[in-house]
């Protein structure tokens, strides 16, 4: 990248505007911010980000409209941010466009690295998408249906591997129930949540060290699972 | 009514016939004893069936009596014997007198008879005031009162039938009390009188009555067993309302003990962290590397617990408004509990966590996140009260048509009255000042497990103290469709 990468706040708060602008600029981020959704609007129009971190709760849209918008003509990564107890709209917001979330108040740590997930993942795209994930001691060779653990190959069925393909396709970005249910089993709603229990214990049983403290496949609690890999 | 008449008509006749033979049977007393006795003291003696007949028969025969005597002594025993004639103007004064007397006395008397009657009336009427209002005296409830009141009218008036229906009561049944035997007709018009206070109307009672029309007296009687009514009524509804503000002042009072808990427990960390920041940008320190990490761990972790507190006092009051609705979905409670465990995992190092959940439990439909509360505050429970080193467990079962999960602890024996309070709101056993935090886990968790259609309960047990809780293993009656088996390959 010749030029440091944009990125364009959203949020209705000063104080966390303030605190997000030091820190990201110490990091080698340009920044844009915005108080408002239409201002964040007009601001992604005229300046095109290479990333949004929008907050939900704005006082003049709805931060799942703004998805929406935002993804009629763009597939800018969004990282939205929202409080504990407003998961219905994290899923909503990330099942209309958002790529992944933040709860309020989070370390600066996590958000570095979803920063990070949400940039790689947006080159990646323009670019061709890796076809070997490594996690932990676990190698996932995608383009030939092959997963390894430690030395030995471990066996997975056919909807396993979907699933692990579907993940890993996403890897290190939140998946809701939703998105993973529809792209794996075709249902167009989150009605069979029971079966993402089922084949994500499967998976963990099969891959992780300890299947009672995942390390590559975590759950995020009410909204969906992630899948770690080791970067 | 006929038949009164007539009886009264010759009752008068009567009365009248027996004031005639009092005169002559005086006459045939006397006349014998005639020359033996004065004209004056005859005279005289013709005054006692006068008073007789007025006395025992009313004004009109002692009238007639009256004037019967005066015709009886001019006729037998002034000369001349057997003739009407009025000789001197003493006679005519004489028979005045008679007539004076029968008067006079009659008005006495009637005024004494009437005298005792009114008193007679006066004193049934107080008693049977008395009698309702020591019947209403101990009534808590407006239905009993209205019975009461009822059955005493009813009772007290000969009414045919009353019904009071209570104004306070909407679709109370109406009370009735009816004459055994008498039932009013279809088209008997019942009257409707309002049972009122100065203040307001507190009901009304509907009565039927055989076509007249109610005395003054007894008018006012039914008046002054009414206003009795509608105090009774009153106070019983005063009474309620009385209660109601004494709850809600118990309920103020545990909101202002509420708040001195929070905002203590809101300032420690507060505290802290204003000291810790502070401390950092004086420069009056050259703080080194060490000694800052320090500072700034506290101010995290300081944080970390603010922000815990917050969610408590939010949870509660979700909780309290009825605002709280679970996003019950299917899920593994071995999940929840694990993830838990993992994100506590630095407050657990004193205790030993262990977590056997067996892989064949069903799905439970629950909230990820509020499940995960209550294991998050059990967990958060047991290692404040439990002793250094010693084992949590959390175990779970399936029972016929919910999960059934223990958290066991190892901490002292709480007492039986307690154990049931202890999921109230800041409710404490031990000193308050001792023990930190806000005193709502434990209720938290009762909302959360009750909002999930289950129940949350604490056992003293031979293996130590145990949180119990249930959740129902159906989402509205509905199971999880589990994919079949080999369907992939």
């Amino acid at each position: 990248m010749d030029k440091d990468p944009l990125i364009l706040l959203v949020d209705d708060e000063p104080q966390i505007l303030r605190a997000l602008k030091t820190i990201l600029l110490a990091n080698h981020f340009r920044i844009a911010l915005a108080m408002t959704g239409e201002e964040g609007m007009a601001l992604a129009v005229a300046q095109p980000p290479d990333l949004i971190i929008l907050d939900l709760t704005l006082p003049d849209m709805d931060g799942i409209l703004f998805c929406e918008q935002i993804r009629e003509w763009s597939h800018v990564p969004i990282i939205v941010l929202s409080v504990r107890d407003s998961e219905k709209d994290k899923v909503a917001a990330l099942d209309k466009g958002a790529d992944d979330y933040l709860t309020k108040p989070f370390g600066i740590e996590e958000l570095l690295a979803r920063i990070r997930v949400a940039l790689r993942h947006s080159e990646q795209s323009i670019g061709n998408k890796q076809s070997i994930i490594k996690a932990g001691n676990v190698t996932i060779d995608l383009a030939r249906h092959i997963v390894i653990r430690g030395e030995e190959e471990i066996r997975v069925t056919a909807t396993e591997f979907k699933l692990l393909s579907y993940l890993t396709g996403h890897a290190d970005r939140v998946l809701t129930h939703q998105a993973i249910l529809t792209h794996v089993w075709g249902f167009s709603e989150s009605d069979h949540v029971e079966y993402l229990r089922v084949y994500i214990g499967q998976l963990r049983k099969k891959l992780e060290a300890n299947p009672n403290e995942p390390q590559i496949i975590l759950t995020e609690p009410g909204i969906g699972y992630r899948f770690k890999t080791s970067e | 009514m006929k038949t009164l008449l007539r009886n009264r008509y010759s009752g008068l006749v009567y009365y009248h016939l027996a004031a005639l033979l009092c005169i002559a049977l005086t006459t045939l007393v006397l006349k014998p004893i005639e020359s033996y006795l004065e004209i004056q003291f005859i005279t005289l003696l013709y005054l006692l069936p006068v008073m007789v007949s007025t006395v025992l028969w009313g004004l009109t025969p002692g009238i007639l009596a009256g004037f019967l005597a005066f015709l009886a002594v001019n006729y037998f025993f002034i000369q001349p014997y057997y003739t009407f004639k009025v000789h001197a103007t003493q006679d005519l004064i004489t028979l005045i007198i008679f007539l004076v007397v029968a008067v006079v006395m009659s008005q006495l008397i009637g005024k004494a008879q009437a005298g005792v009657r009114l008193a007679r009336q006066r004193e049934w009427e107080a008693t049977r005031m008395y009698e309702l209002i020591s019947a209403l005296a101990g009534l808590q409830d407006p239905a009993s009162i209205a019975r009461v009141l009822a059955n005493h009218t009813q009772e007290t008036f000969q009414f045919m039938q009353v019904e009071v229906v209570i104004d306070s009561i909407k679709g109370s049944p109406l009370i009735t009390a009816a004459a055994p035997g008498l039932l009013p007709g279809q088209d008997q018009q019942p009257m409707r009188i309002p049972i009122k206070t100065a203040r307001r109307q507190e009901a009304a009672i509907w009565i039927w009555h055989p076509n007249e029309p109610l005395s003054t007296e007894e008018t006012r009687l039914l008046d002054a067993c009414l206003s009795q009514a509608a105090l009774a009524l009153e106070r019983t509804r005063l009474a309620k309302s009385e209660t109601k503000a004494r709850v809600l002042e118990e309920s103020d009072r545990l909101k202002s003990s509420m708040l001195n808990s929070v905002s203590h427990e809101l300032r420690s960390p507060l505290a802290a962290i204003k000291t810790s920041v502070s401390s950092l940008r004086s420069g009056v320190v050259d703080w080194d590397t060490a000694a800052r990490q320090e500072l700034l761990e506290t101010i995290e972790e300081e944080t970390d617990d603010l922000n815990l507190l917050v969610g408590n006092l939010l949870d509660m009051s979700r909780i309290e408004s009825g605002a709280l609705k679970p996003q019950r979905k299917w899920n593994s409670i071995a999940e929840i509990a694990l993830g838990i465990a993992a994100k506590m995992r630095s407050q657990l190092h004193n205790h030993r966590l262990e977590i056997d959940l067996p892989e064949e439990l069903p799905l439970v439909p629950t909230d990820y996140i509020m499940i995960g509360q209550v294991f998050t505050n059990l967990i958060s429970n047991s290692i404040k009260y439990a002793p250094v080193g010693t084992t949590i467990k959390i175990n779970a079962s399936r029972e016929s048509d919910c999960l059934h999960v223990q958290v066991i602890n190892q901490s002292p024996a709480v007492p039986e009255e307690h154990l049931e309070r202890i999921f109230d709101k800041f409710y404490r056993i031990t000193e308050a000042d001792r023990v930190t935090g806000t005193g709502l886990g434990l209720s938290i968790c009762k909302g959360i497990i009750e909002a999930h259609g289950g129940k949350i309960w604490a056992k003293n047990q031979a293996n130590g103290f145990g949180f119990h809780f249930t959740l129902p293993l159906d989402l509205d009656g509905a199971l999880p469709e589990f994919p079949e088996e080999g369907s992939d390959g």
